[in-house]
């Protein structure tokens, strides 16, 4: 593969080019010889190598699916590009090209060795989902900014760093500057990092270096809260009541209510209730998880129980078919053997039989298991809607006593109004509510309707999406449990039938 | 308290009444007020009943007088006193209980003199741990001393030695031992009394031969409870049984009629056997004398209370069978007689020592709580002053004097040799225990339970032998006599880690049948167990990293060869005609590639090999390989053909493996069952190595010594010798160092006592001129010498160069060496010379100063 003329003649990836590769680099001698009558599937190379071909432009190895270790070094390449199908790779060189800028490397996210040796590269981006990075070569490249280096702060398992033939690998502080902020080196410029020059470097950029931890630091709490808040929030979501410890309802009530704001504040009482819908959610949802637990595990049981059988038969009949194929074998009167061959056969349909007698047996033990399941659910849930229907209809009480109380403070505040009476300043949005009776009525009531809108729809909510979800979990039941795995058992036990059947109808043809 | 004086006073009281009835009596009788002559009378009078004329005396050991402290041979007044009360005690209870047998109070010790049971208890804590507990001090007390019966046996003993004693001489009978087991388990801290009562022959007599051997004993098997199954709301429900009803039930019922006619044959065999072994009628039996030890609850965590046999140092329980009776208790700060009915032996006896009406206690300091007595009786006694009076002096005098016994000492010694001479046999139900002291037997033995099959001990069953301290870590050999199967277990820490060896003692070689277990936490290969016969190996592996765990091998019969016999052909292992490896699932992988079995037929040429199951299936895929035919050629180039090859997949929907891929699966298998092939040999080796090195441990058992233990450790004891040596050389040196230099000095004026001045200074002058001659002669010495050594030079160089022509080589260099040495020495002269010189002043001047501050100038200087 020596360049024969300094004269650069770009290449392109393609199919000839790989075909050949491949098979240069492929099994040799013998399983080569086979590995060539058969044919190799891109699809099935672990490792390809392409170096000193002049490729310009990374091409057409979207079919190499499964590799793990490309080799791209020694070429004249400018952009890194058409890798983001090789999601396994693991080892990539792209060492001796012409790259400007680190980029496309996202969907590779198994990469732990990534060399970038002797290209333009000025500065380092773009790889934030390469968290496996163990070894990473940027040496003689263009990188000037020792800043910049920070960056690689984010690789925890970064144990081998080239940045050696750098710019500014000219400036004094450089290396300390480097073992300071990436304290987790190993090696750093083809040499072991030492504790003592660690500890020296450490000492060096303490300030900034605390800084930066702690700026980490809390940047790592605020995301964990984040993330632990979402899980939360997932799993009252889970059990429909999200949102219900809070004044979220309320809220919400008002959020489309903009006179009603105007004219209330936050009553107790409702967020009472609201907490007790929340409760009583969490815990039926808690309740309902340990109903599917069990029901899973039983279930499971019942299958573990049902292939050892299966197991048990199937070994049983193994035995015997060895000792009849021994016996066959050490016959020599014809007849017996034809015999034996419709014993054989026999004890085959026997065991056929027998496993998918058990099959059956499953199916309607799983069947019954399931109904009763469903009924239980069925029970769970309607109680869960029922109480939440009784909670909110409180609510709607609530809500109800409310506006009539403040029906009758507005007519009280509407007659002082016009008798002028009113000693308070009030503001210039309820004054112009309080022009006349039939506006502040309408003004109140639509709020009212508002309010009891919010309820009903929060309740329609509930009912439907919990309704939805049980729908759909008894559907994939029925779906997975029963018809699935009773369809793949029984193809299943034919496949081993035939198998067994065909083994026998072989050996009598070769005997004959 | 109360009612003790008040009890008491009842005895007092029945007593005087039954004296003045008597009229023989005079009043004086009572206790304290004796008069001398009534007391010297008394005595007399006890001797005479103590001693009643026995027709079989049988002579009684004498001891040397000289050994004993004065205690022994001499009463304190104090416990003269306790002796007269224990006296009048006996004199009332036989007085009262007329047909009552004597009690066991007043015996005389081995210096002849009479002393309380009571004090001869010596409570006592012994430095080793094993005797903190009960049990460990019983068994101590049951193997280290030997059994004295009593003679005869329905009497009690004369005499009550004490057990410093008898702890010395090692044997003595069952009042002996219990004293002494109740001195050290009382020192212990335990409630614990000697009881004496009656028991059965076989008790009385240590015969153990109807019992079991507590070592043959089956442990109460731990039954792990049976997890219950959760009873589950979603399990499923059983398949219907379609079995008739009817049919079952006479089933059933059948089976239940032949168990019960088992058990039937069962329980008349078991009668038989038992009305077989039954001893035989005791003609003294409820009239043997014994006496053990009683462990009462409340103290030391003990939860209830128990019997403590002496002789076998085994516990038994309240109502143990093997005692019919209890005449009285007691420890070392009170005595009480048993008033309560024996006739059913001692079961449902109570021992609430503290109950006066069925323990009657003979010093009112009693500890034990008392039972109140009513008010009513409270006032009689106050009414009765005098007998009060009375009471109130009695309980002045009457603590319990010190125990008179010398403190028990035991070596470290005589502690590990347990036994008498470190040896002692046990006769038990078909079994027989020798004990062994440790470090006494050549190969470590320290007991051998051999086991019979008749009661006559005749009939060899096996042997169990237990071995302690042994370098090759041999602890357990069990050898069955009937099948010839031998046993032997290790501790860890030998190479290969071995823990258990069976084999057959006819066929101890290799390739024979044989299980060994080994300690596979400490093995590089996991290996558990590794099973042989005569053509198979099975091996048994845990935690692996390739997750194997079965391995087995059938070997083939040896190629018999003609011709002369090779000297490695005996280490050629046999040909291997099949293997069979087993793996746990591992989980990284799928299913259909997880190999779960490979079965190497190497006779047939085929590798067959069955995958794990996918969880959700029942049939394991399977492949088989036929071997290309030059696969054992070296270097050959191998062939493949698909014929080659035969699988079943379970799911027919998976794509069938490429050729390469299958070429290269059976080159990695060829590379296993190479692999496996070697390992198969090492394993062989492994066994014959460990053989061998049986072989040798047996031939040359040798014992580990602790470095801890410093009486055995022949090294540590070495290395301690020579400090010793060291430190006396060091003393003498030191003492050498100190000597008088005017000695010789003064021996010339002849040693006065005192010197006068002008003695003093001639004696100085004369000792600082006699140094100064000596270093001036030494100097001399030393010129002399090098003059010497510097002529015999020029000589040397004189002859040498006349001669050097006519010399040879050999000579020359003679002469070089000859040079070389003589220039050195003359140069050590010199030097010594030099330094001579130097020295000289130097010591001179030490002298006159050593001489200036010497004691017997000084004061003239």
């Amino acid at each position: 593969m020596s360049r024969l003329y300094d004269t650069v003649e770009p290449a392109v990836i393609d199919e000839e080019m790989l075909k050949k590769a491949v098979e240069e680099q492929g099994p040799k001698e013998e399983a080569g010889k086979i590995a060539k009558q058969e044919g190799i599937d891109f699809g099935d190379v672990l490792s390809l190598r392409l170096d000193f071909l002049n490729i310009l432009k990374i091409d057409n190895l979207w079919e190499f699916t499964k590799l793990t270790k490309l080799q791209l070094d020694n070429n004249i390449i400018e952009k890194i590009e058409g890798l983001e199908s090789l999601v396994n790779l693991v080892w990539l060189d792209l060492s001796f090209n012409n790259i400007e800028v680190i980029d496309n490397l996202d969907s590779l996210t198994k990469l732990e060795d990534l060399t970038l040796y002797s290209n333009r590269i000025s500065t380092i981006e773009n790889m934030d989902s390469l968290l496996n990075l163990h070894v990473l070569s940027l040496g003689r490249n263009q990188l000037t900014d020792l800043e910049n280096l920070r960056y690689l702060r984010r690789f925890k398992n970064l144990k081998t760093l080239n940045l050696s033939d750098n710019p500014f690998c000219k400036q004094d502080e450089y290396k300390q500057y480097v073992i300071a902020f990436l304290s987790n080196l190993e090696f750093l410029d083809y040499r072991l990092v030492d504790q003592q020059s660690r500890d020296a470097a450490i000492e060096k950029y303490q300030v900034s270096r605390d800084e930066m931890l702690h700026n980490e630091k809390q940047a790592e709490i605020k995301k964990e809260d984040e993330t632990k808040r979402q899980q939360e929030l997932e799993k009252h979501k889970n059990a429909y009541v999200e949102l219900m410890n809070g004044p979220d309802l309320f809220e919400q009530m008002y959020a489309e209510d903009k006179e009603g704001q105007k004219l209330n504040e936050m009553p107790e009482k409702f967020m009472q209730i609201c907490t007790q819908i929340f409760d009583f959610g969490i815990a039926e949802h808690e309740k309902r998880e340990e109903e599917v637990k069990s029901f899973w595990e039983c279930v499971e049981e019942a299958k573990q129980d049902n292939k050892r059988l299966g197991m048990v038969h199937i070994d049983e009949f193994t035995e015997t078919k060895k000792r009849m194929l021994l016996e066959m074998s050490q016959m020599s009167d014809h007849k017996m053997v034809e015999q034996y061959a419709r014993d054989y056969n026999d004890k085959i349909q026997v065991l056929w039989d027998k496993l998918m007698g058990l099959e059956l047996q499953l199916v309607d033990q799983l069947e019954e298991v399931i109904k009763e399941f469903e009924r239980n659910m069925q029970d769970m849930v309607g109680t869960f809607v029922e109480n939440v229907q009784a909670l909110l209809s409180q609510c709607r009480d609530l809500e109800n006593n409310h506006h009539e109380k403040m029906m009758e403070i507005a007519i009280v505040t509407l007659e002082k109004v016009i008798k002028n009476e009113l000693d308070d300043e009030i503001s210039d949005d309820l004054k112009m509510l309080l022009v006349d009776k039939d506006t502040i009525i309408n003004a109140v009531s639509s709020s009212h309707d508002v309010h009891l809108l919010k309820i009903d729809n929060k309740e329609d909510d509930i009912v439907t999406r919990i309704n939805q979800s049980l729908k759909n979990l008894i559907e994939q039941i029925h779906q997975d449990e029963e018809i699935t795995r009773n369809r793949m058992r029984v193809s299943e036990i034919n496949n081993l039938i035939d198998h067994l059947r065909e083994e026998m109808d072989n050996l009598e043809v070769m005997q004959n | 308290m109360d009612s003790s004086e008040m009890n008491e006073g009842e005895i007092h009281q029945i007593d005087s009444d039954d004296v003045i009835k008597e009229e023989d009596e005079t009043e004086n009788e009572e206790g304290e007020d004796l008069t001398e002559d009534a007391e010297a009378l008394k005595a007399e009078l006890a001797k005479i009943v103590v001693h009643p004329p026995s027709y079989e005396q049988s002579l009684m050991e004498e001891f040397d007088q000289a050994e004993f402290s004065p205690s022994y041979k001499d009463n304190l007044p104090k416990e003269n006193l306790v002796l007269q009360y224990a006296e009048n005690f006996r004199r009332q209870m036989v007085q009262l209980y007329r047909d009552r047998k004597p009690l066991f109070l007043n015996p005389v010790n081995e210096c002849g003199v009479e002393k309380f049971v009571c004090t001869t208890i010596r409570p006592t804590l012994l430095e080793f741990k094993e005797l903190y507990n009960w049990d460990g001090a019983a068994e101590f007390v049951a193997d280290y001393l030997n059994i004295e019966p009593l003679k005869p046996e329905y009497e009690l003993p004369k005499r009550l030695i004490s057990p410093s004693t008898v702890l010395k001489r090692q044997k003595g009978n069952c009042f002996e031992y219990s004293t002494l087991l109740c001195s050290l388990l009382i020192g212990a801290g335990y409630d614990a009394y000697v009881i004496s009562g009656y028991a059965t022959k076989e008790t009385c007599l240590a015969d153990e031969s109807r019992d079991i051997c507590p070592l043959l004993k089956k442990k109460e098997e731990v039954q792990e409870e049976a997890r219950k199954k959760e009873m589950k709301k979603y399990n499923v429900k059983p398949p219907r049984d379609l079995r008739s009803k009817f049919e079952l039930k006479q089933e059933a019922k059948k089976e239940a009629e032949k168990q019960a006619e088992k058990e039937k044959q069962r329980k008349e065999e078991e009668e038989r056997i038992a009305e077989l072994e039954k001893p035989p009628p005791d003609p003294y039996f409820g009239l043997r004398i014994h006496a053990w030890v009683l462990v009462l609850s409340g103290k030391r965590e003990v939860p209830e209370n128990f019997f403590i046999e002496p002789f076998t140092g085994l516990s038994h329980p309240m109502d143990s069978s093997n005692y019919l009776g209890i005449e009285s208790v007691w420890n070392n700060v009170n005595y009480w007689v048993n008033m309560q009915d024996c006739s059913e032996g001692v079961k449902g006896l109570s021992f609430d020592l503290g109950d006066s009406t069925v323990w009657e206690f003979m010093f009112p300091n009693n500890d034990k709580p008392l039972l109140k007595i009513p008010d009513a009786e409270d006032d009689l006694n106050d009414m009765d002053d005098d007998e009060d009076d009375e009471e109130h002096e009695v309980e002045k005098y009457l603590d319990m004097p010190p125990s008179w016994v010398d403190a028990l000492k035991l070596s470290h010694r005589d502690f590990q040799m347990r036994c008498p001479h470190g040896k002692k046999t046990k006769v038990y139900k078909r079994a027989k225990l020798e004990k062994f002291a440790h470090y006494l037997m050549k190969d470590g033995l320290i007991s051998r339970l051999s086991v019979y099959e008749d009661r006559e001990l005749t009939d060899l069953m096996k042997v169990h032998e237990y071995y302690a301290h042994r370098s090759d870590k041999l602890t357990q050999k069990l050898t069955n006599h009937r099948t010839g199967q031998v046993c032997e277990n290790f501790d860890p820490g030998r190479p290969r880690c071995l823990k258990e060896h069976q084999f057959k003692s006819s066929t101890p070689g290799p390739e024979n049948e044989r299980v060994m277990i080994f300690y596979h936490e400490a093995r590089v290969d996991g290996l558990v167990k590794r099973e042989e016969t005569q053509t198979e190996m099975t091996e048994e592996y845990s935690n692996r990293d390739d997750f194997l765990f079965y391995k087995y091998v059938e070997f083939g019969k040896r190629a018999k060869k003609f011709g002369p016999q090779e000297t490695s052909s005996a280490n050629k292992g046999r040909p291997i005609n099949k293997m069979i490896q087993k793996f746990h699932r591992n989980r990284n992988k799928p299913a259909n590639e997880d190999i779960a079995e490979i079965i190497f037929h190497v006779a047939e040429d085929k590798i067959h090999i069955s995958y794990h199951t996918e969880d959700v299936r029942i049939a394991a895929s399977t492949r088989e390989f036929l071997k290309p035919p030059n696969w054992d050629e070296k270097g050959a180039v191998l062939t493949f053909n698909p014929e080659m090859h035969q699988t079943f997949q379970v799911d027919p929907m998976l794509p069938m493996n490429k050729q390469v891929e299958l070429y290269e699966m059976l080159m990695e298998l060829l590379k296993a069952e190479e692999k496996c092939r070697n390992e198969v040999r090492d394993s062989q080796n492994e066994v014959r190595n460990i053989l061998d090195d049986r072989t040798k441990e047996e031939a040359a058992s040798e014992l580990d010594i602790s470095v801890y233990d410093t009486e055995r450790n022949e090294k540590a004891k070495k290395h301690r010798r020579e400090l010793e040596r060291q430190q006396l050389e060091e003393k003498m040196r030191k003492q050498e160092m100190d000597i008088d230099y005017l000695a010789p000095f003064l021996a010339k004026i002849g040693n006065p006592e005192k010197l006068s001045k002008q003695q003093a200074f001639s004696l100085k002058e004369e000792c600082l001129a006699d140094l100064k001659q000596r270093l001036i002669d030494k100097a001399n010495l030393i010129q002399a010498r090098f003059e010497k050594e510097s002529q015999e030079l020029e000589k040397k160089q004189a002859w040498y160069q006349q001669n050097q022509v006519s010399m040879g080589k050999e000579d020359e260099e003679e002469y070089l060496t000859y040079c070389k040495e003589a220039i050195f020495r003359i140069h050590i002269l010199d030097l010594r010379l030099t330094r001579h010189k130097e020295q000289a002043p130097h010591k001179y001047m030490q002298l006159e100063q050593k001489l200036r501050n010497d004691e017997r100038l000084s004061e003239f200087f």
